[in-house]
C-alpha cells in the first residue's frame, strides 16, 4: 500500500473456500505486511474467522472444507510448499476466542509447546517460560504461582497465558480470533497494549467485533462482508474516510 | 389444578419406582449379610478371609485362594483390556472417520451382547487347548480366564473411555494443534490427561465387571481352590466358588457361600464407589 | 424380576406385579400345565436325565398327567421331598442317618467309572493308586505305570486331575467309595457337570476323571478298578466297588400319583428306559 516495496508476510491470492456447498470465502486477495497489526472486521458470518483460520490451516480439522487459490507465508505456498501443517502452525500461532489453557499448571502450559517440539532441558525450559511470561506481561502476576493450575487464573490472565504459551514456540505470526470477547474492559486493554508491545517482533492479525478495538489497536483494517473483502487500508483511513459506502454504513452503524 | 395433581402423581410414582430399586438393593444386601455373616463370625473372620483350605463339607471355610484369584484374574484382565480398550477408544473418538466409527462402535458394543456362556465355550474350544499345547499345564488356567475376561470387558471400557475422550473440550485440542503439535501429541499430552478421570472410571467399572463375571470364568479357569503360583495354574474366583457349589450346598456350606457373596459384594461396592467418585470429580 | 424392574418407568406397579407372579409361581412349584397341577420331581442331577426320560414316556401313557423334573442335587432332593416342595425327591446317594421320614426306592444303579484319554496306556488302577492320585501324592503318570506311559514322550506327563464340585452326588459317591476320609487335593480341576469332566478328559492326554457309567463314551476310555470292569453284572454282584443307588424318595409310602409314577419307573418299560439312559436296572428284564 503505502510501502509497496516491503515483501508481504502473508500473501493471499484468489482464495475461495467452501464448506460443502456453502461458498464461505470469495476470491480473496490480501497482503498482510510484516510487523503490523491488521484487524479484520465485519458482521457475524462474513467469513473473517474462516479467513484467519486459513492462515494456520485450522480449517483442515473440519470435514468437507475445500479451498482454491493460494496463501503464501514469506513467499512459500502453505498448501503446495514444503511446509507441513505442523511446521506452519509453529510459525503461525493462534489465540482463541475463549481462553483455553490446558488443565495443567501455569508452567506446564507455557512449556507445553517447547516440550512437544523436543525441548527436555529443564534450565532452558525455565528460561523460556520466564521470557514468554514476561513477553505476555504476566510474569509478575504468576511468578509465585507457576505450579498452580492455569484454570485458577482470572480469565484475562488466562488469555495472556495463552499468548505466553504461543510466544514460547517463537512464531512469526500471531493470529488472534476475537481474543477479548470473553474479557472485561480492563483485561481487554491489557491485551491491546500487549499487542502493541509484540508488534516489533511479530506480525499480528486480529479478528474483532469491537470497532473501538480495531480503531485503537490496529494499523490496517480489512472490512469483510458475505465472504468478500470490501475494503482494506490503513485503519485511520478506513474508519474516518471509507472508500466504500458499505464500509461506511457498517462503521457508522456500529459507532453511531 | 388437574394438571398440577397429575404432575404430583407422576412425581410420586417416579419416587416409588426409584425407592423400589434402592430397596431391592437393600434387601439383597441385608439378605446375603444375614445369611452369610453368622458362619463368618462363628469360624472367625480372619480364618475365613485368610484361611487357605476350602473344604466346606468338612468344616474348612478359608476363602483366601478365591480372593487372591479374583484379584489376580481381574488385574490380569486389565493388563489385556486397558491398552487394547484405550487405543480403541482413542481411535474411535479421535482418528477414525465418522463413518468408520459409526460402523465400529456398534460392532464393539455387540461384544457386550454375546452371552458369557458363549465366551466360555469359545475359551474351552480354542483357548484352553492352545494354552495346554503351547505353554503347558492343564490349559484351564488363570491365563485362560484373564484372556476371556480381557475381551469381555472391552465394550464397557471402550464405551466409557470414548465418552470421556469426547467430553474433552474441543478447544484443548485446537490449542495444542495451534501450537504446532501433531495430532498424536495433542492426544497424548492434552486429550488423554484431560480425560483421565473418566478413563479411570472406565477402567474401574471394567474391573467391577471382571470381578463379577461368573459363567465364562467357571468354564475356563479350572476351579481348583488353590492360590495360583503361575498363570498356567488353575484357580477359583469368588464368583465361580458360589456358582459352582450353590446347587448342592446345604447347611454351613451354603452359608459359607453366602459369606463368599458378602466379600464379593464388598469388592464390587468399593470398586463402584471409586468409579462414581472419579466420574463426579471428572465432571467438576 | 429384573425384567419387571427394567420397564418400571412406565408402570411402577409392574415390577411388583412381576415379583408377585414369580413368587406365586415358585410357591405353586411352577406347575400348572393346562391348569392341572404337575407331579414334581426334584433332586440329584445324576438321576435327573433318567427321571426325565421316564417322565416323558409316563406322560405319553397317562395323557392327563404332567411331570416336572427339576435338578438341584441330592441334598436338595432330600430336602424338597421332606418339605413337600417336591412330590418325589431324587437322590444318587443313600440316605444319611439323620435324613428320616422318607421312603427310599431304588429305581436304578449307577457306577462311578474312572476315565482317561484314549491314548493313555493305563488300563487298571487299584484303590490305593486312585487314592494316591486324588490326594495328590502321585502327580506323574510315569509314577503309576512306569516310564513311557504312552506313545508321546515323557516331556510332560503331569496328571491333570479332574473332580466334581463339593456337594455333587457323583463326588460323594467317589469320595465314599475311594477316598476313605482323605481329601481330594485342592489342586484338582473342579467341574460342575459330568459333561465338562468328560470333555476335559477327552481333550487332555494327561487327564483323569470320574463319571457315571452311563455317561462313558468313546471319546474317553474307562479304567478297571481293582481289576474289575464296571458292568451290569459286576455292579449287581457287588464286585465292582464304586457303585451307588439312584433313589426316588417320598414322604411316607408312595401313594396317589407319586406311587403311580414310581410303579411305572419299576415296570419293564421304566427299567428299559433306565438301560437306555445308560444306567443299570434294578430288576432283571425279560428278554
Amino acid at each position: 500500500m503505502e510501502e509497496p516495496t516491503v515483501e508481504p508476510k502473508i500473501a493471499v491470492r484468489g482464495l475461495d473456500l467452501y464448506y460443502g456447498r456453502f461458498h464461505a470465502l470469495k476470491n480473496i486477495d490480501l497482503d498482510v505486511r510484516p510487523n503490523t497489526i491488521t484487524a479484520i472486521i465485519g458482521p457475524s458470518g462474513c467469513g473473517k474467522s474462516t479467513l484467519l483460520r486459513t492462515f494456520n490451516r485450522m480449517n483442515d480439522l473440519i470435514t468437507g472444507v475445500r479451498v482454491d487459490g493460494s496463501v503464501r507465508l514469506d513467499g512459500q505456498d502453505i498448501w503446495t510448499g514444503s511446509l507441513t501443517p505442523v511446521q506452519l502452525r509453529r510459525r503461525v500461532g493462534m489465540v482463541f476466542q475463549r481462553p483455553n489453557p490446558f488443565p495443567l499448571s501455569v508452567f506446564d502450559n507455557v512449556a507445553f509447546g517447547p516440550r512437544a517440539h523436543g525441548q527436555r532441558n529443564r534450565r532452558v525450559l525455565e528460561e523460556l517460560v520466564e521470557e514468554s511470561l514476561r513477553g505476555a506481561r504476566l510474569w509478575d502476576e504468576v511468578r509465585d504461582r507457576l505450579n498452580q493450575p492455569a484454570t485458577e487464573l482470572s480469565l484475562g490472565a488466562q488469555q495472556r497465558l495463552c499468548v505466553a504459551r504461543l510466544l514460547a514456540v517463537r512464531p512469526d505470526v500471531i493470529l488472534l480470533d476475537e481474543p477479548c470477547s470473553a474479557l472485561d474492559p480492563v483485561s481487554t486493554l491489557a491485551i491491546e497494549s500487549l499487542m502493541r508491545e509484540l508488534q516489533d517482533r511479530y506480525t499480528i492479525v486480529i479478528v474483532t467485533h469491537n470497532m473501538q478495538q480495531a480503531a485503537r489497536a490496529s494499523d490496517e483494517s480489512v472490512y469483510m462482508l458475505l465472504g468478500e473483502i470490501i475494503e482494506h487500508g490503513p485503519t485511520s483511513q478506513v474508519f474516518t474516510n471509507p472508500k466504500d459506502s458499505r464500509t461506511e454504513q457498517y462503521i457508522t452503524g456500529r459507532l453511531g | 389444578m388437574t394438571v398440577a395433581r397429575r404432575e404430583k402423581a407422576i412425581e410420586r410414582a417416579l419416587l416409588v419406582s426409584a425407592l423400589s430399586a434402592v430397596s431391592m438393593l437393600a434387601l439383597i444386601a441385608a439378605f446375603i449379610l444375614i445369611e452369610g455373616a453368622p458362619v463368618m463370625l462363628r469360624h472367625g473372620i480372619s480364618s475365613f478371609l485368610a484361611g487357605t483350605r476350602w473344604a466346606p463339607t468338612k468344616g474348612s471355610f478359608g476363602i483366601l485362594p478365591m480372593i487372591v484369584a479374583s484379584v489376580v484374574v481381574t488385574l490380569g484382565a486389565m493388563v489385556i483390556a486397558v491398552p487394547l480398550g484405550l487405543s480403541c477408544a482413542v481411535f474411535l473418538a479421535e482418528i477414525a472417520p465418522r463413518r468408520a466409527a459409526n460402523f465400529l462402535r456398534p460392532a464393539i458394543q455387540l461384544l457386550a451382547g454375546i452371552p458369557s456362556v458363549v465366551y466360555g465355550f469359545v475359551g474351552i474350544l480354542f483357548l484352553v487347548p492352545l494354552i495346554r499345547e503351547n505353554l503347558g499345564g492343564p490349559g484351564l488356567s488363570v491365563l485362560a480366564a484373564v484372556v476371556i475376561l480381557g475381551v469381555m470387558v472391552l465394550p464397557t471400557l471402550i464405551g466409557i473411555a470414548e465418552d470421556a475422550i469426547e467430553a474433552v473440550p474441543r478447544t484443548y485440542k485446537e490449542g495444542a494443534l495451534a501450537l504446532g503439535c501433531t495430532h498424536a501429541q495433542a492426544i497424548r499430552r492434552v486429550i488423554l490427561p484431560a480425560a483421565r478421570g473418566g478413563i479411570i472410571a472406565a477402567v474401574i467399572l471394567a474391573m467391577g465387571r471382571a470381578v463379577g463375571e461368573t459363567m465364562a470364568v467357571i468354564m475356563v479357569i479350572g476351579n481348583a481352590a488353590i492360590i495360583p503360583c503361575s498363570v498356567l495354574d488353575p484357580a477359583r474366583t469368588l464368583t465361580s466358588n458360589i456358582a459352582l457349589e450353590m446347587g448342592y450346598a446345604a447347611g454351613d456350606h451354603q452359608k459359607a457361600l453366602f459369606a463368599t457373596g458378602v466379600v464379593l459384594f464388598a469388592f464390587i461396592m468399593v470398586l463402584n464407589s471409586i468409579a462414581t467418585m472419579r466420574i463426579v470429580r471428572g465432571r467438576r | 424380576m429384573s425384567k419387571g424392574l427394567g420397564h418400571s418407568t412406565r408402570a411402577v406397579s409392574a415390577s411388583w406385579l412381576a415379583a408377585a407372579i414369580v413368587v406365586a409361581m415358585a410357591l405353586a412349584g411352577c406347575g400348572g400345565r393346562g391348569g392341572r397341577r404337575a407331579l414334581v420331581l426334584a433332586g440329584s442331577t445324576s438321576v435327573q436325565p433318567v427321571a426325565e426320560l421316564i417322565a416323558e414316556h409316563y406322560e405319553v401313557e397317562h395323557p392327563h398327567h404332567s411331570v416336572n423334573v427339576q435338578g438341584g442335587g441330592s441334598t436338595a432332593g432330600v430336602r424338597a421331598a421332606l418339605e413337600g416342595a417336591a412330590d418325589i425327591g431324587m437322590s444318587s446317594r443313600a440316605l444319611k442317618p439323620d435324613e428320616v421320614g422318607l421312603e427310599p426306592i431304588v429305581v436304578a444303579r449307577d457306577a462311578v467309572v474312572l476315565i482317561v484319554h484314549p491314548s493313555n496306556r493305563t488300563t487298571d488302577l487299584t484303590p490305593e493308586q486312585v487314592r494316591a492320585i486324588y490326594t495328590g501324592r502321585i502327580t506323574h503318570w510315569s509314577d503309576v505305570t512306569g516310564p513311557k506311559w504312552s506313545s508321546d514322550d515323557r516331556r510332560d506327563d503331569i496328571i491333570t486331575l479332574v473332580t466334581r464340585e463339593e456337594g455333587s452326588g457323583t463326588r460323594s459317591a467317589f469320595e465314599e467309595g475311594v477316598m476313605a476320609k482323605a481329601d481330594i487335593t485342592p489342586r484338582a480341576l473342579v467341574q460342575d457337570s459330568t459333561g465338562t469332566v468328560r470333555a476335559i478328559v477327552a481333550s487332555d492326554p494327561n487327564a483323569i476323571g470320574y463319571i457315571s457309567l452311563g455317561m462313558v463314551s468313546s471319546e474317553v476310555r474307562a479304567l478297571t478298578y481293582g481289576g474289575v470292569q464296571a458292568t451290569e453284572e459286576t455292579v449287581e454282584e457287588g464286585t465292582y466297588a464304586l457303585a451307588r443307588p439312584f433313589l426316588l424318595l417320598t414322604r411316607g409310602a408312595p401313594s396317589g400319583e407319586a406311587g403311580q409314577f414310581i410303579r411305572f419307573a419299576l415296570s419293564d418299560e421304566g427299567q428299559q428306559l433306565v438301560v437306555r439312559a445308560g444306567y443299570l436296572p434294578v430288576r432283571r428284564l425279560d428278554p
